[in-house]
């Protein structure tokens, strides 16, 4: 069974480039364009292996969507990418408060290596 | 404080805010210009690496260099954001808490875990045995300090190369020495790299976008917390740069 992983982002051809290198890999994809949407989706007890975060994002922002995550129990041991191209110190620092498994610059990286990332942290 | 004009106070509280709205300006700017560049290149990274089918030669070199082109824009953006946190640093008010080090050097590291990635050169924090006491400083501009200095040590070395953290008790002072193994720094450098808009011409080769603001930032912020700032560096053990803050009394 394929390892699934919510991707939660606004920018519409950002979500499709991650989406589409993932499910190559070999990935099942959940899409959420908004952290409401992504916070419903949490909630509604899907299986999910991992949680790729924007920050920035209509109605619930990525640090709220981190917040309600990290408050619910039966979620702590799901692994979270936060993938933003923001990298303010207040940002970061309140990411590394809350806890996440990797703190990406989108503009840092390939998508290849946002897979290698998720395949250390969730195998394939 | 009292007989200062009243105009003049208004001025001045006038500037402060128009400098605030300009950092938060380049701040959401810079955020917009990376989700266009980031596109830009995944999308010639998957022409580049065959997912939408073969390339000739002259696709793939004119891609290749647009893929470079890119990756400077990047590289520009970055920069923009580290000299607009450290410009406006300096004419804040200092702020003293006591601080824990090791936290606050996770914290730097933390920033910069991706940049270091995607470079292939690893950080490494040696973290002291003993526990060390804890320091009277300014978070927010020690960040600045460490940040800088990280930042540097990265964008200097080679691909593959390590940055080393590493803190001591030197006295009353807690000392930090962020080492690379890249770049040396040119003769020239070693007499003028605190100047403001001072760049090693060997700096220049390697990294051309650069302010020449940071380290003379850094200094000033380091004298101020009353530490110091000094660096060695030779082709034989690469560069640290080492500086020094007081311990909480």
């Amino acid at each position: 069974m394929s390892k699934s992983i919510l991707i939660i982002e606004d920018d519409d051809f950002l979500l499709g480039l991650e989406a589409t290198k993932l499910q190559k890999k070999g990935y099942e994809v959940i899409p959420a364009a908004t952290g409401g949407d992504a916070l419903k989706k949490i909630e509604s007890n899907i299986k999910i292996d991992l949680i790729l975060l924007d920050l920035m994002l209509p109605d619930v922002d990525g640090f709220m969507v981190l917040e309600k995550i990290r408050q619910n129990k039966d979620l702590l041991t799901i692994p979270i990418i936060v993938f933003s191209n923001l990298s303010e110190d207040k940002d970061v620092q309140r990411v590394n408060k809350l806890g996440v498994s990797e703190f990406m610059i989108k503009s840092n990286f390939t998508l290849d290596e946002l897979a290698d990332k998720v395949k250390n942290l969730i195998g394939e | 404080m009292d007989t200062v004009d009243p105009n003049l106070k208004k001025e001045n509280k006038k500037l402060v805010d128009f400098c605030s709205a300009k950092s938060d300006l380049i701040s959401i700017s810079a955020h917009q210009i990376r989700t266009s560049i980031s596109a830009v290149k995944w999308v010639i990274k998957m022409f580049l690496d065959g997912d939408l089918g073969r390339l000739t030669i002259e696709q793939e070199t004119l891609l290749r260099k647009a893929y470079e082109s890119n990756e400077k824009a990047i590289d520009v953006v970055s920069e923009l954001l580290l000299l607009n946190k450290t410009e406006n640093i300096i004419e804040k008010e200092f702020v003293i808490e006591t601080l824990d080090i090791v936290e606050l050097v996770d914290n730097a590291i933390f920033n910069f875990s991706g940049e270091a990635y995607a470079r292939g050169i690893e950080i490494i924090f040696l973290k002291p045995l003993e526990r060390l006491p804890k320091i009277d400083a300014d978070k927010e501009k020690l960040l600045v300090v460490l940040q800088n200095l990280i930042e540097n040590a990265i964008k200097y070395s080679n691909m593959h190369g390590k940055v080393f953290i590493t803190l001591k008790k030197l006295n009353d002072f807690i000392q930090f020495a962020i080492k690379d193994t890249g770049i040396v720094i040119s003769e020239e450098g070693k007499t003028k790299i605190f100047e403001k808009f001072y760049r090693d011409p060997d700096a220049k080769k390697k990294e051309a976008v650069g302010s020449g603001i940071g380290l003379y930032t850094i200094k000033k912020i380091v004298e101020k917390l009353s530490g110091k700032i000094w660096f060695e560096s030779s082709i034989e053990d690469g560069t640290t740069f080492y500086f020094t803050i007081p311990m909480s009394k």
